[in-house]
């Protein structure tokens, strides 16, 4: 503070602020890092505690350790003929065809209905109709159309992932700035090569944050679809461990999504910022 | 008095914006303005005198109600790269790097990749953003982004300029910095320049011609002043502070 009211001395080797022992061990326990771990292991040291003392659920919360030891068994044990991969792969597979198939009719009948009014006139009423709807609510009808098989699960899948998808792509292209199509005309630009510059990049960013929606709508719709009928998937699993009081199976089941949504959140992120990389408030 | 020749003029042009069907607004009236080549005209006037949309009619972003405007003798019909425009709001496609920004215009025309990244350097070389050419809009400081809209506006290499209060958005110190940088580009690369404005001090620190709009709709032309000051400028010199008072004098609004 004072540096220029008292002239310092330098003595080599010993800067002026070496900070104390105390000091580091503060700034240590308040790093960023540290503080998650040691949220995540109150957390787990809390549930162990409820666990243990049969606090919530009876015997019928087992302890984290045991979830560990009740997956690690599951990978290698199989249920109906499968194990935990194969259960998880095959709600996946279901979320990846149903949600692509939504994506790809959805998104363009977005744009279209923001380009075009007649479009626009023809589909909104019915969309809004439509909108309301819980997915949910179509299992049991697509439970008979469809049988117990793949079919009426990626049905499920596509109505819970098209509303969001067609909402958030309907909605991009009044979020694009107006005077940039100004900007592209007093550049030179033609009709064609306005839309492709302004709507087509300007687009994006809203059919991002459209596609991380219906993502985690699909996966609820997915659960949905398997606790009702189905030999195979996580939601499967979940019901397979009511059925035989297993809630360690639950409990994995219910970990298993969670990594498993969260993986495909990160890795649509990752994508997002490859395609976009001019978005720089893009966060989980 | 030299001789000079037209580059673009506006014959008795009018814009009614029709508001709700039934309600008009008159936002320009009779605007008759002659803009000599190179030179660079500044059009003076506060919020609501229509500066901005007479602007937008030069660039041929909106169609006068009557009248006409003329660039080289022949009528406008829709923007075109002739005329560049530089947006208050920057505009900058935020999706493209300084280079990709500047390099619009010449990629909207059809000029091969090889010529676009010539002509994009010397205008990024021009406004002084040498090192910055991988940087997106977001990234950079609003004097910053503004020289990236002036050298995206001269990489089409139109005949004019048209800035819109460019500098609106920047605060006072950079505000004078840019100021002094747009006469610097202009004298580099000289260019015929329409300059729209409500600050006195910049008008007058900028313009060959200062032309004063009325303060209220519809717009209407005052007076137009030539300002006989050699550049550089002195703002605080006597012979600026004088003309200050005569402008000021004739900006005087009336309720």
């Amino acid at each position: 503070m004072d540096t220029n009211s008292s002239p310092t001395i330098d003595i080599a080797g010993v800067p002026e602020n070496t900070p104390s022992f105390l000091d580091s061990c503060k700034s240590f326990l308040m790093r960023w890092h540290f503080l998650s771990l040691l949220s995540i292991a109150l957390t787990l040291v809390f549930w162990h505690f409820i666990s243990v003392h049969k606090i919530l659920g009876g015997t019928f919360l087992p302890t984290p350790w045991a979830i560990v030891q009740e997956i690690w068994r599951l990978m290698g044990e199989l249920l109906i003929g499968k194990n935990l991969f194969d259960h998880t792969w095959a709600s996946l597979r279901r979320v990846f065809i149903g949600w692509t198939l939504a994506c790809f009719v959805a998104i363009p009948l977005g744009v279209f209905m923001a380009l075009n009014d007649v479009i626009r006139a023809i589909v909104k009423p019915v969309f809004d109709l439509f909108k309301p709807m819980p997915p949910i609510s179509w299992i049991s009808l697509a439970i008979l159309w469809f049988g117990l098989g793949e079919e009426s699960k990626v049905f499920i899948i596509i109505i819970g992932s098209f509303v969001p998808s067609l909402i958030n792509s309907f909605n991009s292209l009044r979020l694009v700035d107006p005077a940039l199509y100004d900007a592209a005309r007093t550049l030179g630009a033609n009709r064609r090569q306005e839309i492709m510059e302004v709507a087509f990049f300007g687009i994006l960013p809203a059919t991002f944050a459209g596609l991380q929606i219906s993502l985690s709508l699909a996966w609820s719709c997915v659960l949905a679809a398997e606790l009702v009928g189905g030999r195979s998937g996580v939601g499967f699993l979940i019901i397979l461990g009511m059925n035989q009081y297993k809630p360690a199976i639950i409990i994995s089941g219910m970990v298993v999504i969670a990594l498993t949504a969260w993986f495909l959140t990160l890795a649509l992120e990752r994508i997002e910022k490859m395609v976009c990389p001019w978005r720089r408030d893009i966060k989980v | 008095m030299s001789t000079y020749t037209i580059k673009c003029s506006c014959h008795s042009v009018s814009k009614t914006f029709v508001q709700k069907e039934t309600h008009f607004v008159h936002v320009l009236k009779d605007i008759d303005l002659e803009v000599r080549e190179n030179e660079f005209l500044v059009l003076l006037g506060p919020g609501q005198s229509g500066k901005s949309t007479l602007l937008r009619i030069i660039a041929g972003l909106e169609r006068p109600s009557t009248g006409e405007v003329k660039l080289n003798g022949k009528p406008v019909d829709g923007p075109g790269p002739d005329r560049s425009m530089v947006f208050q709001t920057y505009t900058l496609f935020p999706w493209r790097t300084v280079q990709g920004n500047v390099e619009m215009g010449p990629k909207f025309r059809g000029i091969s990749k090889e010529d676009r990244r010539r002509i994009g350097q010397k205008y990024i070389d021009l406004v002084g953003l040498n090192g910055f050419e991988s940087a997106f809009p977001h990234q950079l400081s609003g004097g910053m982004k503004q020289r990236v809209g002036l050298a995206r506006a001269y990489a089409n290499s139109p005949e004019v300029l048209l800035l819109d209060e460019p500098f609106g958005q920047l605060d006072a110190q950079t505000r004078y910095l840019m100021e002094q940088e747009v006469l610097r580009i202009w004298e580099t690369d000289k260019r015929t320049v329409i300059f729209v404005t409500n600050n006195v001090d910049e008008a007058l620190y900028l313009g060959d011609r200062v032309v004063i709009l009325e303060g209220k709709l519809p717009g209407q032309i005052r007076t137009i002043n030539e300002i006989p000051l050699p550049r550089p400028r002195e703002r605080n010199s006597k012979p600026f502070l004088e003309l200050r008072k005569n402008i000021i004098e004739l900006t005087k609004l009336t309720l």
